[in-house]
């Protein structure tokens, strides 16, 4: 018996710690859901964008970032003091990356750059009031939310191509390009490389069905050309004959 | 003729799609065009011009290397920074690896000295030659905790770098206290053993609670052995121990992880325990390594 309440003193400590960080690292899960869904939203919300409503798509789309920011964001700050900020972070990194995503996507729609961490920062330090540190998103889940990022270039890309936005799906292209570049550099120093090792194979699947596609109109465009070309040339000219009349 | 027609319109429609559409045309009708018969066609020409101004387009969008956007120059400074402070990380996390290794040598060395207690050696003796090892792993730890000290707040970044190190050497001071003193090595005590402490390098809860499941691993063995070698009390000291170490575990919430595996693992070291417990209490052997009645019978 001597033991066993001897072990029972340390060991509702253990319990305690135990209870909290559990607690703690439920809510930030919570809080990364709602982050990771929230930000899916906004991502719709830009793939809805088309030729013509560009502006108030995009108006809405940051509007609805803005909120994400504030409601849900705002609730990982406290909870991510000190040492937990890195302890947690299987715990919110996924809704982080979704949420990198979604700002780097609205950001490059808007004004066709890459939205950096700094900026992304930025937007975040209004959240805590001065006697908590700010959440600050680290490299990692910056570098993994922008790997995602071109899964969702590729489908803007294919939509605006066949809205009959050529040059902005070319600049699509160029952009999802020059990520895939940079990043093949900074990969290997990643913490933990493996995830990200997957992604860039994935996200060169994506760019290259960008450039596929930007191929195909390029090549289609010339596609109705052939009747210009063909080697019946007499026919084309009695066509064209035609339109003189 | 009948059937040139609809191929002229198909033409002429392709030529107001585009130009109606912006879709963008080969860039190869420029090269291809002047020497196709169409090049006499006067009428067409103001079409050509626009067609150069999205080819060019064509070519710098599809070509893409031959110009450089404005955009790349930025997302190329972000990245470089990138890449530095990542290199600083990984070279951060090469010297822990290399105090990590040293640490793992210490604690090899503490086990070897420590496995001779199922060889029967007298314990004290073995003790002492294990504890000689606890002033190199302080040492470890203090360099570990210098060269995070450039990071606060970044304990948990390189944690998984010595988690499974530092929970051997849990299990290894635990077993030790227990030999010694026949309790448990409360979370506190094991943190000041290896000159920790928690407000910069502190020792994780999880990874000493583990370290304890480790220790309670190598109960069953102990106790064959020191059985067989004629020490008919070790099994009910044991067993005792164990049941209470397995009550004050099963206060914990876990959840899901490597700590519930551990956890569930430890109720088969205390059924073997057990069994070794009900092998020598049923054949009536005592503590003084007689046996209790007949000897005969045992014979």
């Amino acid at each position: 018996m001597a033991t066993e309440s001897a072990m029972k003193a340390p060991f509702t400590k253990y319990v305690e710690y135990l209870n909290d960080l559990n607690e703690k690292r439920e809510r930030v899960v919570k809080a990364s859901r709602d982050v990771t869904m929230n930000s899916k939203k906004v991502i719709f919300q830009v793939h809805r964008m088309s030729k013509y409503n560009k502006e108030e798509v995009l108006q809405k789309a940051e509007k609805d970032l803005a909120a994400v920011t504030n409601q849900y964001m705002s609730r990982l700050v406290k909870e991510l003091q000190g040492t937990d900020f890195w302890k947690l972070r299987r715990a919110y990194s996924p809704g982080i990356q979704e949420y990198v995503e979604a700002a780097t996507f609205c950001g490059f729609c808007k004004n066709g750059t890459l939205l950096t961490l700094d900026e992304i920062n930025n937007t975040l330090l209004p959240l805590s009031d001065p006697s908590l540190q700010p959440l600050q998103i680290n490299i990692l889940d910056y570098l993994l939310g922008l790997a995602d990022l071109t899964g969702e270039l590729m489908r803007l890309a294919i939509g605006r191509i066949s809205d009959g936005e050529l040059e902005f799906a070319q600049k699509i292209c160029r952009f999802a390009r020059d990520i895939y570049r940079e990043l093949t550099l900074v990969v290997p120093h990643m913490d933990d490389s493996h995830d990200m090792k997957t992604k860039m194979e994935i996200m060169l699947q994506s760019v290259m069905k960008i450039e596929n596609a930007c191929f195909s109109v390029h090549v289609r465009g010339s596609e109705y050309i052939p009747l210009l070309g063909s080697d019946d040339p007499g026919s084309f000219l009695v066509g064209v004959a035609d339109i003189e009349l | 003729m009948q059937f040139i027609k609809p191929a002229f319109r198909n033409a002429c429609y392709c030529y107001y799609y585009t130009i109606t559409r912006s879709l963008n045309p080969n860039p190869f009708i420029l090269v291809s065009l002047p020497t196709s018969p169409f090049l006499t066609l006067q009428s067409f020409r103001p079409s050509f011009s626009t067609f150069s101004f999205f080819s060019s387009d064509v070519m710098a969008g599809g070509g893409g290397d031959n110009s450089v956007p404005p955009l790349s120059h930025s997302l190329e400074k972000q990245f470089d920074a990138f890449r530095s402070q990542l290199e600083e990380s990984g070279t951060l996390r090469e010297r822990i690896r290399n105090v990590v290794s040293e640490i793992e040598s210490a604690t090899r060395l503490m086990y070897a000295s420590l496995l001779l207690v199922h060889q029967s050696r007298p314990t004290p003796e073995l003790l002492e030659k294990a504890k000689s090892q606890i002033g190199v792993l302080k040492e470890k730890y203090k360099q570990l905790a210098e060269i995070l000290g450039g990071c606060p707040g970044q304990y948990y970044r390189y944690h998984g770098d010595w988690r499974s190190e530092t929970q051997s050497v849990v299990s290894l001071l635990t077993f030790m206290h227990w030999l010694e003193t026949g309790s448990l090595l409360e979370h506190k005590e094991a943190e000041e053993k290896l000159g920790l402490n928690s407000s910069e390098f502190g020792l994780d809860v999880e990874d000493y609670l583990i370290g304890v499941c480790f220790m309670s691993n190598e109960l069953p063995r102990y106790v064959v052995n020191q059985v067989t070698a004629g020490d008919y009390d070790c099994p009910r000291k044991v067993l005792k121990f164990l049941t209470d170490l397995h009550a004050a575990f099963r206060m914990l919430n876990l959840r899901n992880d490597f700590l519930r595996k551990k956890f569930d693992g430890m109720k088969y070291d205390l059924r073997r325990v057990e069994e070794v417990y009900y092998d020598v209490k049923i054949r009536g052997l005592t503590p003084n390594g007689e046996p209790v009645g007949n000897q005969g019978v045992e014979a």
